[in-house]
This record gives structure tokens, C-alpha cells and sequence, in this order.
């Protein structure tokens, strides 16, 4: 006694499937709900049910001995398997997954080199949106709504469907092996069940199989099809998801373009008003971001939605044409402010949950690999650690190291942290705490591996941070941690953002990250061809805006600039730039000094640079100071520039002659008022002086003038060395002997 | 052969719109001369009924124009907001022209227009003669419109001060013109509406007053969007013009023409068109029209200064001014993309050499 099957075909993720669904599995009230998907992970399906299962869920199958090798299977609360499940655990029917087991598509992805499960052609991709864009329309979704939908007799839609698949089909070449094997896997599914139960089943299936999964074949020939696929072994669980990544643009084959819209749906199925509802949410939104928008604004909105869906002969508008009554009637035609606002609203930001009692152990399991490999063990107690980075082994262990701190795991603190003058070393001290075990778990929405967590995530913090040097930050972190495609997708977005910062600050800040990240790109395998190019730039834009934006600050931001710019000056110097960069730069800093307008503790800054870098005589230099600090200047601007100058510049006055000389002779030639209207900025200066430097800083000023006159060569030095060598030999053998 | 220099929209096309008229197009909202999937199709260029080819009067975004018909059929008013040289007039023209037959309505706003411009005037020797009464009263293209329903064009409304832009809140939202002179009112005819023409890059113009800008449904007309249709529209208009002025067109006009463009391209876009290198964008428009007026001026230069040869020098100064509006930041702009992006493209070593000399 055979049970009887219908087979609901359906737009994955389509609302408007979902909810006839559930009506038909109403009217229906199967004993068996069949759902394409991986087989082998049918006892998840009821887990679906929980209470504490919030979708966006994914389905999550991955190689047990290379969770690289995953697959995600997304559920939203508006896709109807998801729904369908829902129903099945609600009425207690038994649910089951149909599709290959993942054991078999895993298996062969590996065999094929990751030529991906999504198929090539957009027919078989989704069916459904490809008839939509073949009527006009940008989203299947809203076709389903206004094709399907609005029929007035909708009983038989899942009948329609089929008959539109069946013409398609007719049409199309015939299915790849793959899908041909899928295929024929669901028809023995669907058989092996009919011949279990009694009572009607019903089957569950992207639209686009209904033709071959309705078609009688004989079941030898399907077994035939499946006999000997290679397998491997694969663990499933469900991992929480994201609505961002249900989202066609993120890359997803099967997604939707407007998750935001889907849910809209859902959510005011049976709502006469959705299109207000959405409008609604729109001038919620408009209105946050502080745009002003009154009601007779979006009464004229409706409207214009209305006649633009008439004109496009739509029975109602869809988000197309809210997007475009929305920019017309409450953007005042500015598209940009509607796309500030858009992604939040189309895509949404939803993030889903899963029961505790799921298993969650990818990253775990990952985890323990890792430590058996780079022979690590999680210990409670401190533990200091060592790594040389030259070694294979220590490289792993600094990259686990690195990218488990991305995820927040802090099992290592990194000492020393970008200090030290090495860069082929690196201390940690270990300390293992048990919450770092769930922390670790809560990653997994970002992927199923360490590495791809870690990737996941810092791409997600990279996307928000607001500051360049952040950003660099984050680079330097990802190459660090050897996430080659954060470092590819960080250093596009940092070379966008150095392009579009205002300020110099802001680019003159970000340097010493990029120095850095130049630096480990040569102590690490990881290469950073992309980002070589990108530090020069910055180079020359820091240095077209300098000029600009070195006058009229005032003490907090001067301050703040001379850091940078001493950062800066460094990295640059760090990094070993070309000639002509770093001569765009000594120019820059030349012009910063020589104009007028420029904050006199900058001149400062910038001067000793130049001096430091021998692009300032010692003659030039005291004129400038002469002149900075000439009777006219206002106090408070001399000081500036004596303390730009002069900070932290102890040793330098006590070791360079010339300078001292310099300075020493500007201040003698002082009459003797302006001396005294000068002595707080000289005290101010020199107080940061210990007590050892200013000793030796007197002795120096006072020594006998021998001591500081400059040693010539004699001039036949090189007849006299000889003899000189064999006398202080002569000195020391005799000194050995006695 | 006309006798006029230009003829009007409804004339040009006048074969079109017939043929657009007759066929059965789908409900036609009242004063309406054709459907709005019709109005569209004749701006946007397609097939008519009957075979006829409907040339494309606007070549760009098809929702834009969707959203401009669906606005005049909602009785809105209709705000077509863009750069100098972006087609607004002339999609106001042919809108009116395919909606109600009739382009001419028209009202060149200034900031000499007033309010007696906007409504009605009066002639003052009939008032002086038999006191005030309709007959005195002179019709502006705007009550002329509200009579006989039909679309009233408002060029350039951003010119017109904003005591007298308010004139025109009443007619938009109540669609009436009172006239207190007369104690009575002007009661628009179905069909009436008003298409306003603005300016959005330019300085110093009338910001429209936020009641009245609710008033207006906007739509923001973009540059083009592909290169190579830039390319042929600034080729094309550039012949026009140097033909106008009996300029002789040098040879190597169509490559300027693309580099030219590539430059605008890329400092409007903020991006190089490989889309590798962001870029700050200047404060100047860099609109279509300016890459003609760039050439048409280098051309010129060329001619009379440079025994005909068009060279990359005889276009920086053009390029410069068309660029550098501010005269400290847009320098820092152009100087930035100089060295970081143009230093190293090869094919414009001498607009390098050239501009860098003069900025």
C-alpha cells in the first residue's frame, strides 16, 4: 500500500511559496514531509521546531578531516522548507532531508576543485526569478507576488508551477551529471517513502525539479546513477546565520536580492496595508539619519508607487517602485540618501540563534587539530612563549595565535606588541580560560574553520571601522594572523578610504601601521604586493595636504600633529621608500617650514626632521631659529617652536657639536631683555632634561675648547701607521709576558 | 523647408505622436493626448503599433522617465533637478509635447522675473479705462495652462527669487489662482500640471523653499553613465559648435575627446576607470557640457594660436578652469590626481607635463 505523493515546487527563500505551502500542507495534512536537502542530516530537521531556534539558520555540513570543506544549506523564516519543517514538527509528521547526502557532494567537490555546487546556468538557478526578469521585473519575488499571488483562484499554483517548470525544462539541455544524480537520489527518497507510509506525502523542492521528480522512471536506473560516487565523512549541525548573507550580492547562487523585502513579506502577508508598512520604515529611517519628511510626503509616495507599478503594468508596487516614489518624494531625487538607508532596510541585519543542545563543534574540532599540529596544549596557568618566526613551526604557532585573538579568544597576549625592534620574534604568554570555548563557538556564523572565522570576521570589523589607522590596524592584524583574503578585501578598502580622507592627520596616522605591515610582510611568507603601491600614495597625498593643514591649529591639535608627523617621519624612514617619495616628502616638510601661516610647534617639528635628515644646514638652521625666535615673535609662538624643536631632543644637543655651537651662539648674541622675556620657553625646554643630561650638557658647553675642536688627519698618516702598529704591539706582547 | 531656426518638439515629431495617438494605448488620465506607457515609449524611443519606429528622445535610466510620467499622472508637479547640459529641458519639452500637444507654455524664470510674470499682469490702459475686470487682466503661460489644461514649463526655477517661487505653492497644492482684485479665482482645468526645470550644482541660486520643494515630486537627472555615449554626444555636439563658428575641426579631435573624457570621467567618478585607485573629487560639476566647451574652446585656441594643431597644451588651460572652481582645494584635488594617478597613465604623458606646468 503505497502513500500519495504531491510535490509542491517552490522559489527557495520566496515568501510567497512559503505561505501557500502552508496552505497546501494544510488542506493536505500529509504523514511524511520530503525536503530537498542533504540527506544525511535528517535528524536535524526536527531541531527546527525548538522554541530557541531563531532563523537566519544554515544548515552546516562539513569533511571531518577538512572542515575547509564545508557547505551551507541558509533557512530564513520565510523559506518555505523552513516553514515546511516548522509545519511537520508542529503536526507530527515524520520530516526528512531527500537531496544526495553531503557525504557525496563533499566528497566530490574535493575531486572537482571546488567547482562549486551552484549551477552555471541562471535557468536552473532560479527558474522562477529568470521568468520574473524574462517579464520586467528585478526580483522573482515580486513576479511570484503579483503572478502568483494575485490569481484569483489560487488553488492549483503549485500545479502552474509545475506546468511553467515542465515548458522550461523542455527547453533546457539536459541536467548535468551532478544534478542528474540529485535527481535521481530524491525520486528514491520519494519511492522508499511512499513505500513506509500510508498517508499522503508531500514533497518539498526548488520548482525546478518538480518535472523529474513527478516523472515515473524505473528505480533501477536512478541506482545505477548513484552507484559507486565516492564518499567521505562529514559531520552536520546548524550554525546561526545572518540576513546580510542571504543576499544574492554576498555571493550566496540560491539567495534573494532583497532579504529585507522577503521578511517584509513574511511579516504583512496577511497585512491589507504591507505597502504602508514599508513606507513606514522608510521614513523611520530617512527620518533617523535626520532628514525631515512629513506625512503628505509619503501619502504622495503611495501614490507615485502605485501609478509607477500601473504604468509598469504591476497589479502593486514592489520595492522597485517604492525605491523610486521613495527618491522622488521624500529624497528630493537624491538616489544617494535613499542608498544610505536601502541596505539596512532591503537587506536587513537580522542574526540568528540556535538551541544550546545543538552541536556546535566545528571550530572546536578545528581547534584541536590546530594544537595537535603546531604541538600546543591549553593549559589554565601562565606560560611565556617564544616563537621564531623564521621557523615553519614557530609561524604556525604565531598565526593560530594571532587569529584565535581575532576571534576574541585570548588564549595568547601577544608581549611587546609591535615595540620591539625584531621582527622575527615574538613572546606570548599563554593562558587558557574555559569560556574560550563557547567565545570560539560563537564564531561559527562567520565559517566553519578557524581560518575562515577569522577571515569572516575581521572582513565584517574592517567594513565598519570608522578611522584609516583602525583600518590599517586591521590589515596588519589580518596578515599577521595570515588571512590572505581579509589582506586582499582590507587593502581595497583601506586604498578607497586613504583616497577619499580630508586630512593629512588622518593619512599621516595610518603610516606607522603601513610601515608595519610592510615590515611583516618580509618576516612572513604572506606577500603584499597589493598593499606596496598604496604606501607611497599615501606618501605624496600626506604630502600635497600637509602644507594645508599645518596652520592655525591650536595647542591640542599641533600637539597632536607633531606625534604624527614624528610617527610618520619614522615609518617612512622604516619602510626605505624610493628616492623621489621620500624626497616629495622632505619637500613637504620644507614647505611646511617655510610657510608663514604654519603653527610655529610644527615649524619646529619639521625643521629638526630636516636637520636630522641633513636637509637643513647647520647654517640654515640658525637663521631659523634666529628668525623664529627673533624679539617680534610673540612668546607663545617661539616657544612653540622651540619646543618643536628641541623635545625630547636631548642627547642630540648634547652630541652634535655644531648644533650646540649653533644654538649656543644665538643665545649669547640675546641682549639681555630679550634673553630674560625668553627664559620660561628656554626653562620650559630644558626642564625635561634629567639631571645626568644636563651635566653632561654643562660639561660639553664648558669643556676646554681642544675638546670640542674637530681631529684632522694628519696628512701622512698612512706612511705612519705601520710603525704606530708595530709599537702598540710591541706594548701589549710585553704586557702579556710579564 | 521651415522658415524657423528650431523647430518645436510637437513639430519635430509630430509624425510620432500621431501615430502614438491613434493606436489603443490604455487608459489616458483626463487632458492626457496619450497614455503614460506611451509618453514613455516616445521618450524613450521604441515600437509603436503599427510598426513605426519611435526614435529615443533621452538616452539614459528608463525607471527615471517611468518615474517623471507616473508624477505628472498623479496631478504632482514635476521637479527635474540636474547638472547644466543633463537633457532637463529637453525632457520638459518633449514631455509636454507628448502629454498635451502643446511645448510652448513656457516661463524662462530669472532673477528679474516677478510675480505679475507668474500669474497675471495687467493692461493698464483697459484698467485705467473700464477699472478692473477679466478683460484687463493679462494671461501668463501659467493661467493660460490652468485654463486650457495643459502642462505649464518653469525653466531654470532656482533663478527666480523665492518670494516669487512662493507664488506658485497655492497652485500646486490647491490648484487654483486666486485673482483678489476681481474677488475670484483661476480653477485649473483637468490635465494642468507643471514641469520646473533646476540647476542643482550652481552657486548662489534661490534654494527653493521646503514647502514648496514638498510640493514637487524631483527627479535627479544623472551625467551619462557609459563612456562611449559621452564620447559620441561631445564628438557630436563639438562638430555642431565648431561648424556654428566656422571653426576648421583638427584632425585628432575624437582622441582628445577621449582623454578628455577619461579625465572628467575619472575625477567626477572618484575612481580611476580601472577602479583601482579612489580619488577625491573636485567641487565643479565636470559635467558633459564642460567636455564640450573644454574642446570647443582648445579647438578655437588651436586655430587661431597654434596654426590648427590640437595639442594637450592648448587644452590645459581649459581643463584647469573647468576643474579648479575652488581655488585651494580643488588645486589640492587636481594636484593629487596628477601625481598619484596621471603621472603613470600611459597615453597622457603630455596633459601630465601640460597641466602639471600650469596649475
Amino acid at each position: 500500500m503505497a502513500g500519495a505523493v504531491s510535490i509542491f515546487g517552490i522559489r527557495h527563500h520566496g515568501p510567497g511559496s512559503a505561505r501557500r505551502l502552508v496552505e497546501a500542507l494544510d488542506a493536505l495534512q500529509p504523514q511524511v514531509v520530503l525536503i530537498e536537502g542533504p540527506a544525511d542530516a535528517s535528524d536535524l530537521l526536527p531541531l527546527l521546531g525548538d522554541p530557541a531556534m531563531v532563523p537566519p539558520v544554515a544548515l552546516l555540513s562539513y569533511v571531518v578531516a577538512d572542515p575547509t570543506r564545508a557547505s551551507f544549506a541558509p533557512f530564513a523564516e520565510y523559506s518555505p522548507e523552513y516553514q515546511a519543517a516548522c509545519w511537520g514538527v508542529k503536526h507530527g509528521a515524520e520530516l526528512r532531508f531527500i537531496d544526495l547526502p553531503a557525504a557525496d557532494v563533499l566528497a566530490r567537490e574535493a575531486d572537482e576543485a571546488d567547482a562549486q555546487a551552484e549551477p552555471p546556468d541562471p535557468v536552473t538557478r532560479d527558474p522562477i526569478g529568470t521568468l520574473a526578469m524574462l517579464a520586467g521585473y528585478r526580483d522573482g519575488e515580486s513576479w511570484w507576488a503579483h503572478v502568483i499571488e494575485e490569481n484569483p483562484h489560487p488553488g492549483p499554483v503549485f500545479t502552474a508551477v509545475a506546468d511553467a517548470m515542465a515548458a522550461l525544462r523542455a527547453q533546457a539541455a539536459d541536467p548535468a551529471p551532478h544534478e542528474a544524480a540529485r535527481e535521481a537520489h530524491m525520486r528514491l527518497a520519494i519511492a522508499r517513502a511512499a513505500r513506509e507510509f500510508d498517508g499522503p506525502i508531500a514533497v518539498v523542492c526548488g520548482a525546478w525539479h518538480v518535472p523529474a521528480l513527478a516523472e515515473r522512471r524505473p528505480l533501477a536506473a536512478d541506482r545505477a546513477l548513484l552507484r559507486g560516487r565516492p564518499r567521505v565523512k562529514v559531520c552536520a549541525t546548524w550554525a546561526p546565520w545572518t540576513a546580510p548573507r542571504l543576499a544574492r550580492a554576498s555571493g550566496y547562487g540560491a539567495g534573494v536580492v532583497a532579504p529585507g523585502w522577503c521578511a517584509h513579506l513574511w511579516a504583512t502577508h496577511s497585512d491589507a496595508n504591507a505597502t504602508v508598512t514599508w513606507l513606514a520604515r522608510i521614513v523611520a529611517a530617512l527620518r533617523a539619519q535626520g532628514h525631515f519628511v512629513s506625512v503628505a510626503s509619503v501619502i504622495e509616495a503611495q501614490r507615485l508607487a502605485r501609478t509607477l507599478a500601473a504604468l509598469r503594468n504591476r497589479p502593486a508596487p514592489g520595492f522597485e517602485e517604492l525605491a523610486d516614489a521613495v527618491i522622488a518624494c521624500l529624497c528630493e531625487g537624491y538616489r544617494t540618501r535613499w542608498d544610505a538607508i536601502a541596505p539596512a532596510l532591503l537587506i536587513g541585519s537580522d542574526v540568528g540563534a540556535i538551541p544550546a543542545n545543538v552541536p556546535r563543534a566545528p571550530l572546536i574540532e578545528d581547534l584541536q587539530r590546530q594544537l595537535k599540529a603546531t604541538r600546543l596544549k591549553p593549559e589554565a596557568l601562565e606560560r611565556s612563549l617564544s616563537v621564531d618566526l623564521r621557523s615553519a613551526s614557530g609561524l604556525a604557532r604565531s598565526t593560530l595565535l594571532h587569529r584565535l585573538n581575532v576571534l576574541d579568544v585570548g588564549w595568547g597576549r601577544l608581549l611587546d606588541a609591535g615595540g620591539s625592534r625584531g621582527t622575527f620574534r615574538e613572546n606570548w604568554v599563554l593562558c587558557w580560560q574555559p569560556e574560550f570555548a563557547v567565545q570560539l563557538v560563537e564564531n561559527l556564523v562567520h565559517g566553519a574553520t578557524i581560518a575562515e572565522a577569522a577571515t569572516g570576521r575581521l572582513m565584517e570589523r574592517m567594513g565598519r571601522e570608522p578611522t584609516l589607522d583602525g583600518l590599517a590596524e586591521l590589515v596588519r592584524a589580518a596578515l599577521v594572523a595570515d588571512l590572505d583574503r581579509a589582506v586582499a578585501a582590507g587593502a581595497g578598502v583601506l586604498a578607497n578610504r586613504a583616497a577619499l580622507t580630508t586630512t593629512c592627520h588622518a593619512l599621516l596616522r595610518t603610516l606607522p601601521p603601513m610601515a608595519a605591515i610592510m615590515r611583516y610582510g618580509e618576516a612572513r611568507a604572506g606577500t603584499v604586493a597589493h598593499l606596496d603601491g598604496l604606501m607611497p600614495q599615501m606618501v605624496v597625498r600626506a604630502a600635497l595636504s600637509l602644507p594645508h593643514d599645518a596652520r592655525n591649529l591650536d595647542a591640542a591639535a599641533a600637539t597632536e600633529l607633531r606625534h604624527a608627523l614624528l610617527a610618520a617621519d619614522q615609518a617612512i624612514a622604516l619602510a626605505q621608500m624610493g628616492q623621489d617619495i621620500t624626497a616629495r616628502w622632505r619637500q613637504a616638510l620644507r614647505e611646511v617650514m617655510e610657510d608663514e601661516g604654519t603653527t610655529r610647534l610644527v615649524t619646529g617639528t619639521v625643521a629638526r626632521l630636516l636637520y636630522e635628515a641633513d636637509a637643513l644646514g647647520a647654517g640654515a638652521t640658525t637663521d631659523l631659529m634666529a628668525r623664529m625666535l627673533s624679539p617680534g615673535t610673540p612668546i607663545a609662538q617661539a616657544a612653540g617652536f622651540f619646543e618643536g624643536f628641541f623635545e625630547a631632543a636631548g642627547p642630540r644637543l648634547i652630541h652634535d657639536a655644531t648644533l650646540r655651537q649653533a644654538v649656543d651662539a644665538w643665545l649669547v648674541s640675546l641682549d639681555e631683555d630679550v634673553f630674560m622675556n625668553s627664559l620660561p620657553l628656554f626653562r620650559r625646554v630644558f626642564a625635561a632634561f634629567d639631571r645626568a643630561e644636563r651635566r653632561r650638557l654643562l660639561d660639553a658647553l664648558f669643556a676646554p675648547a681642544q675638546a670640542t675642536r674637530d681631529y684632522t688627519p694628519v696628512p701622512d698618516v698612512a706612511a705612519l701607521w705601520p710603525a704606530h702598529q708595530a709599537r702598540v704591539l710591541a706594548l701589549l706582547d710585553a704586557g702579556g709576558v710579564s | 523647408m521651415s522658415e524657423k531656426l528650431r523647430l518645436l518638439a510637437e513639430e519635430s515629431y509630430a509624425g510620432e505622436l500621431r501615430t502614438l495617438a491613434a493606436e489603443e494605448g490604455g487608459h489616458k488620465p483626463p487632458g492626457w493626448k496619450l497614455s503614460p506607457r506611451q509618453v514613455v515609449t516616445y521618450l524613450m524611443g521604441g515600437v509603436a503599433g503599427d510598426g513605426t519606429l519611435i526614435t529615443p528622445k533621452y538616452v539614459g535610466s528608463r525607471a527615471l522617465i517611468e518615474t517623471a510620467v507616473a508624477t505628472l499622472a498623479t496631478d504632482r508637479a514635476l521637479l527635474l533637478l540636474g547638472m547644466p547640459g543633463t537633457a532637463k529641458s529637453w525632457v520638459s519639452e518633449h514631455l509636454a509635447a507628448a502629454i498635451t500637444g502643446d511645448s510652448t507654455l513656457v516661463i524662462q524664470c530669472t532673477a528679474g522675473t516677478d510675480e505679475n510674470q507668474i500669474r497675471y499682469g495687467w493692461n493698464y490702459a483697459r484698467l485705467l479705462a473700464d477699472g478692473p475686470s477679466r478683460e484687463a487682466l493679462v494671461p501668463t503661460p501659467l493661467m493660460r495652462a490652468m485654463e486650457a489644461g495643459k502642462i505649464c514649463r518653469l525653466e531654470e526655477l532656482t533663478r527666480m527669487g523665492s518670494d516669487v517661487q512662493d507664488t506658485l505653492i497655492t497652485v500646486l497644492s490647491e490648484k487654483m489662482l486666486p485673482i483678489p482684485e476681481l474677488n475670484t479665482a483661476i480653477h485649473a482645468r483637468r490635465g494642468f500640471n507643471i514641469i520646473a526645470t533646476a540647476n542643482n550644482r550652481d552657486r548662489g541660486v534661490n534654494e527653493l523653499s521646503s514647502a514648496l520643494k514638498r510640493r514637487f515630486n524631483v527627479v535627479v537627472l544623472p551625467l551619462p553613465e557609459r563612456v562611449d555615449e559621452e564620447i559620441a554626444i561631445i564628438v557630436k555636439r563639438v562638430g555642431e559648435m565648431t561648424a556654428t563658428l566656422d571653426l576648421p575641426a583638427p584632425p585628432n579631435v575624437a582622441e582628445e575627446v577621449g582623454r578628455v573624457v577619461s579625465i572628467f570621467r575619472e575625477l567626477r567618478g572618484g575612481a580611476t576607470e580601472d577602479g583601482k585607485v579612489a580619488l577625491k573629487t573636485p567641487s565643479g560639476g565636470l559635467s558633459t557640457a564642460e567636455g564640450i566647451a573644454v574642446l570647443v574652446g582648445g579647438i578655437s585656441q588651436a586655430t587661431f594660436f597654434n596654426d590648427g594643431k590640437l595639442t594637450p597644451a592648448t587644452l590645459a588651460a581649459s581643463i584647469i578652469g573647468a576643474v579648479v572652481k575652488d581655488p585651494v582645494q580643488d588645486r589640492v584635488v587636481l594636484g593629487e590626481y596628477l601625481e598619484t594617478v596621471l603621472k603613470k597613465k600611459a597615453g597622457f604623458e603630455e596633459y601630465y607635463a601640460a597641466l602639471t606646468e600650469m596649475i
